[in-house]
């Protein structure tokens, strides 16, 4: 009888549970879309095809740092906040110095090049207090990160007084975030969304760390006993994490021209959502960036239907949460299904 | 209700798993308010036994009758309910609480949810007393020794009017002066109206205090008879071992003489100044019984406990940190295969590669087909039993879970390779494959270390045995054909 | 006795004793730090205010000011301990405080009696409790993510019915909010203080009492403590949590309604950051994260710390300060927690 059972499963054993779980999350979001289509008038308008990838790209890459410390088995709450930390410190940095009697408009005179190179460092400092309170103290990560990110938002309320710091910037401030590729108006930054997506792959599928992450999450344990220095991994993916939202901020400074203290609210929440949408398990060692691509695109159909139904945009909370709850039992219902 | 003699008639019990029949066809009585202590070696089917009397199992054949009446609980709780409690070494107290909520929990008395002191808890805590009075109620269990929260779960059992209590190796993690003191109130017990069925290796622990004394050897019950009538150890461990007819070992023909590990003065919360050598290429078994510290023993080679003392490795000093030793040349097989030797959610590929990353990886990226090459290579190897290497390890039979495991540690080339309890758990095919690659790692050179509870395990395969009790080294022995398995016996329980 | 034996016996003891001692500091640190607090925002700007005078940090127009405005969180953070001790979580009571503050202030808006209008936001509140205890206790959802759901969902509903355009619920041309609705949270009744701050007082003593002498409070500290233990003791461990859920749920509506009544709308922000509050409050009281230990009164200290650090930063900072202390503030209660509590190690 068991090679029987076992005939049954070789052709779906060969597909990995997190691919399974992708290919299902796609099937939903065929079905979402096809439904999209169906009902929401201009819906299936090719601007708005490309809108659908596009204008989440900053939700996406912080999605990377997530997904990564979710599959670990930990959380990290505090992106939002640094994302406003760095746009923040990239423009003061960078302000010139003593040019007016606005202390906003007054800043280090920094070239802009430092001034990056600067804000990223401070990025990675709030991952390294991460690091030390959830890899060395133990401490949920939950509350930490959460803690974190209020430290570095309201680091960057105090520089900009409350308010955002758009002033004596130099010409190149506004570059990285506002160039085109050519002939197109997808921003430069999508295209680093992409890049940093296909790495954040390859890094997950491919490489030696990549496979540790994985490690930890099933099984801590397991994964000291067999040699992995956990503490030190986990130091990685925070800083990582970190650094990430530090370039998304940098580049959201940019195309806003300013740095504003009250930038990215609630995109960490966001970054978990798509996560979890894309079948990320909290209970660690399992899922797929991939699959917080497709969630991500999911989160996309969802949000601009609502705004095609002409629903109002305080909508989004409810929606959010209502998509996450369901997508967390349909994958449940899915994975216990194929089990057997 | 009349009461009857025998508190608990066993009769024809049966238990079987999908390859072995761990408790055959087993009858004895239990007499009613007396000691009843039940021995055997690993294996024997007492914990089979035992699980079945608390409800974690549920028997495939025959009967059992509580207090005359038929008794099939489906679990602890219910176990617990029909008056048989059981004292586990994980102890079921509540840390955060005072031994008098302990004591209460599930049994409060209350008035509109107000907890009341009522005569219930009066009861309880004089029972409390009585057994130990140094107990104070208002105490908070987290303060307590572990010897004195075993006293209080045996308070709650007596209690709450349990006719049975079982007692697993409860002398395994408590000090002399706590055990004398155990004995007394275990000894005390009979006059409560409570029968102890005591479990334990400890064979003067039997002579102290038991009034009966069961021995199962291979699922199958051996004998029950008073204490009294047993004449001396050794007729005691004779029941045990019976005409057991150990598999013939053979001595190497060109024992190596160069040494490849030095333990000095060993010592840490359990382990009592060890010291011993390893030869390379040999087996070196460490023989004990549950509590006699062989896990701690790898564990602190392993550097995964802290220890005071030295460890040398072909000749450097060992750091205490699993990664620094694994790098060393030094692998383990855990305890517990499925919470710390596997990646029970991810499959097998996920799994053997993973103490050796570097050899199916360049500049850090995987190379998958090397993976799924070196993973083939094992299942082969080892003789794995599944038609792919994407199989989730979850899914494997016990025997095949400790193969992958054994792969794993093999494919880090480890010169040195330590496996603790390696066959706990499989099936007797799978347990002989598993000797024959030891003895073939051997041959290659490597040398290996054997922490088993399991005698015709240790006999069988090791060239050094060496004798742990109660975190000592007792004695090192060379096996050979003179051997003398009931002098061992009598060491690892205690005996001089 | 050997040697051994004996050595055995002076640890034991000597174990007991620092025991003792660990015990002593967990029980009066606490009260210290409220202390130093108070002194130092009294002292801070004595160059500028005399002392107790008008823009003192202890004049009674400000202490006044304070309690008013710690009533909410004085109100939730007992029931929250008592979920928290039990070993679980609820991220929601912030959303859940605004969405009962929305409903509250709508319903008086429309000419609602008070006491029907707290009542409906009170089973309301039962709901929402209700709703988290399925998602956690029922469906064994992890309660980070079941609460971050539903914080999503109150907080969308809250938004939802403010209609567009305004930020709150508090009247129009249309529609005058009636000046009596702030007669039970901000009007003072006794000693300067409102019937909503008596109340609170109330909800602490019982639910203080609840901790310590009654069933409740003694199975959410077992379900905590050792959850196996707790079950083979028959507690049924699934009904005891979502009774806690829907505990938490009830006083996160009282306090909504207290904070709508104390700012005469129904603000569907307010309660951001309110689970952030009570997570200081509990860390600074010595709860454990893995849930056995806690203390409601000690909580509620922890309470009144965060309020007075919230509003004497207030007299000495710009407002533009506040999120950076506040996440100093988490940070250094997350560090003070840990050197308190010994938790558990996750088998």
């Amino acid at each position: 009888m068991e090679t029987k059972q076992e005939h049954k499963n070789t052709v779906g054993a060969r597909l990995s549970n997190e691919s399974f779980l992708t290919l299902f999350m796609i099937g939903v979001l065929v079905v979402l879309f096809g439904a999209a289509c169906a009902v929401v008038p201009n819906f299936y308008l090719p601007q708005n095809m490309l809108n659908l990838i596009t204008n989440n790209w900053f939700i996406i890459i912080l999605g990377i740092g997530v997904t990564f410390l979710l599959i670990s088995g930990n959380f990290d709450m505090s992106v939002g906040g640094v994302i406003a930390l760095t746009g923040v410190l990239s423009a003061y940095f960078c302000q010139g110095a003593n040019v007016s009697q606005n202390a906003l408009a007054n800043g280090l005179g920094l070239p802009y090049g430092v001034a990056v190179a600067l804000a990223l460092l401070c990025a990675l400092g709030i991952g390294a207090i991460n690091a030390f309170f959830i890899a060395r103290l133990k401490v949920p990560s939950i509350i930490v990160t959460l803690g974190t990110m209020m430290l570095a938002r309201g680091i960057g309320q105090v520089i900009t007084r409350g308010a955002q710091r758009n002033t004596s910037l130099p010409d190149v401030f506004g570059v990285v975030g506002n160039i085109a590729i050519r002939g197109t108006s997808i921003k430069i930054s999508v295209v680093i969304m992409v890049v940093l997506v296909i790495a954040a792959f390859i890094f997950e599928r491919m490489t030696v760390p990549g496979r540790r992450t994985y490690l930890i999450g099933a099984n801590a344990e397991a994964a000291r006993l067999s040699g992995i220095t956990v503490g030190r991994h986990l130091t990685f993916l925070y800083l990582t994490s970190a650094l990430l939202a530090g370039i998304t901020g940098i580049l959201l400074a940019s195309e806003f021209k300013a740095g504003v203290s009250s930038r990215a609210m609630g995109y960490e929440f966001d970054a978990l959502v798509v996560s979890l949408l894309g079948g990320v398990s909290i209970a660690g060692g399992f899922g797929s960036v991939l699959g917080m691509f497709v969630g991500a695109v999911i989160l996309s159909v969802v949000t601009t239907s609502a705004t095609g139904l002409l629903l109002s945009p305080d909508w989004q909370f409810t929606l959010k949460g209502i998509v996450t709850f369901i997508a967390i039992l349909a994958q449940r219902f899915a994975l216990d299904r194929r089990k057997g | 209700m009349k009461l009857t003699d025998n508190v608990l008639e066993i009769r024809d019990l049966v238990k079987d798993f999908p390859s072995v029949r761990a408790v055959n066809n087993v009858s004895f009585d239990i007499k009613r308010n007396s000691v009843h202590c039940l021995v055997g070696e690993n294996g024997a089917g007492k914990s089979t036994l035992i699980k079945i009397l608390t409800g974690a199992y549920a028997r495939s054949g025959g009967k059992i009758l509580l207090n005359g009446k038929e008794y099939s609980p489906h679990s602890t709780k219910d176990a617990k309910d029909k008056g048989i409690s059981t004292l586990f070494q994980e102890l079921n107290v509540v840390d955060q609480l005072t031994v008098a909520e302990n004591l209460t929990l599930g049994m409060e008395d209350t008035t509109f949810g107000f907890l009341r002191k009522t005569d219930k808890i009066n009861k309880m805590v004089s029972v409390m007393n009585s057994l130990e009075p140094s107990i104070r109620p208002r105490q908070l269990v987290s303060s307590l020794s572990v010897a004195k929260k075993q006293i209080v779960e045996i308070a709650k059992a007596v209690a709450t009017e349990s006719d049975i209590i079982i007692m697993d190796e409860p002398t395994a993690a408590i000090s002399e002066s706590e055990i004398a003191r155990l004995f007394k109130i275990v000894k005390g017990l009979r006059e409560r109206n409570v029968t102890v069925i005591y479990i334990s290796h400890r064979l003067d622990e039997i002579f102290e205090l038991g009034d009966y004394v069961t021995v199962m050897r291979d699922g199958k019950h051996i004998d029950t008879k008073p204490v009294a009538e047993i004449q001396d150890r050794s007729e005691l461990i004779r029941m045990m071992i019976g005409k057991t007819v150990f598999e013939a070992y053979t001595p190497k023909k060109d024992p190596s003489q160069e040494t490849i590990l030095q333990v000095r003065n060993l010592s840490n919360h359990k382990l009592n100044d060890i010291s011993f050598e390893v030869k390379k290429g040999e087996i070196a078994g460490f023989y004990g019984l549950v509590g006699a510290g062989k896990t701690e023993l790898a564990r602190a080679i392993y550097g995964v406990d802290e220890y005071e003392g030295e460890i040398l490795f072909k000749g450097q000093k060992l750091h205490p940190s699993p990664n620094k030793v694994i790098e060393a040349g030094i692998a383990l097989v855990p305890e517990e295969r499925r919470s710390q030797g596997l990646f029970t959610i991810l499959t097998i590929r996920g799994n053997v590669p993973v103490m050796n990353m570097g050899k199916v990886s360049r500049h850090g990226f995987i190379n998958a087909a090397q993976e799924r090459q070196v993973t083939l290579e094992y299942i082969e190897k080892l003789r794995i039993a599944t038609n792919s290497t994407e199989k989730e390890v979850i899914k494997l039979s016990g025997g095949n879970q400790q193969k992958v495991v054994f792969s794993k540690c093999l494919f880090a080339d480890a010169d040195l390779l330590m496996l603790d309890e390696p066959t706990r758990g499989i099936d007797v095919g799978a347990k002989s494959e598993i000797y024959g690659i030891i003895r073939r790692l051997a041959e290659e050179g490597k040398s290996i270390l054997i922490f088993s509870s399991e005698l015709p395990e240790i006999m069988n395969i090791c060239d050094r045995i060496h004798l742990l009790y109660d975190g000592n080294l007792k004695a090192s022995l060379t096996n050979g054909y003179d051997i003398d398995s009931e002098k061992i016996i009598h060491i690892v329980t205690g005996g001089a | 006795m050997s040697v051994k034996g004996v050595k055995e016996e002076s640890d034991q003891l000597q174990r007991e004793r620092s025991l003792a001692v660990r015990a002593n500091i967990k029980r009066f640190y606490i009260y210290v730090v409220l202390a130093l607090i108070v002194i130092l925002f009294s002292v801070v700007k004595l160059g500028q205010v005399e002392m107790f005078g008008r823009g003192h940090f202890l004049s009674p127009a400000s202490v006044i000011n304070l309690l008013r405005t710690a009533v909410p969180i004085m109100t939730l953070s007992g029931a929250f301990t008592l979920l928290m001790i039990s070993g679980y979580i609820d991220l929601s009571v912030g959303s859940a405080m605004s969405l009962s503050a929305v409903v509250f202030a709508l319903m008086i808006l429309n000419g609602f009696p008070f006491l029907l209008a707290l009542v409906i936001v009170l089973i309301m509140g039962i709901a929402m409790g209700a709703l988290n205890g399925l998602l956690v206790m029922k469906l064994r959802i992890t309660p980070v993510i079941a609460t971050l759901v539903t914080l999503s969902l109150f907080k969308g509903i809250a938004l939802l019915i403010v209609p567009g355009g305004l930020s709150a619920i508090k009247g129009s041309a249309e529609k005058v909010m009636p000046p009596w609705i702030n007669f039970y949270a901000r009007k003072a009744v006794l000693l300067g203080m409102p019937w909503a701050f008596f109340v609170a007082l109330a909800v602490i003593a019982i639910l203080v009492v609840v901790q310590r002498k009654t069933i409740l409070g003694k199975y959410a500290a077992a379900i905590g403590g050792n959850r196996t233990a707790a079950e083979l003791s028959g507690i049924n461990v699934v009904r005891m949590g979502w009774l806690l859920y829907v505990i938490v749920g009830f006083f996160a509506a009282l306090a909504g309604v207290a904070r709508a009544s104390y700012m005469s709308l129904g603000d569907p922000l307010s309660g951001d950051l309110m689970e952030l509050d009570n997570i200081i409050a509990v860390l600074l009281g010595g709860t454990a994260f893995s849930g056995g230990e806690g203390s409601v009164a000690k909580t509620i200290i922890g309470a009144l710390i965060i309020m007075c650090v919230t509003t004497g930063l207030m007299t000495v900072i710009p407002a533009y300060w506040q999120t950076v202390a506040k996440g100093s503030v988490l940070l250094l209660a997350v560090v003070l927690n840990h050197l308190l509590v010994r938790e558990k190690v996750k088998a």
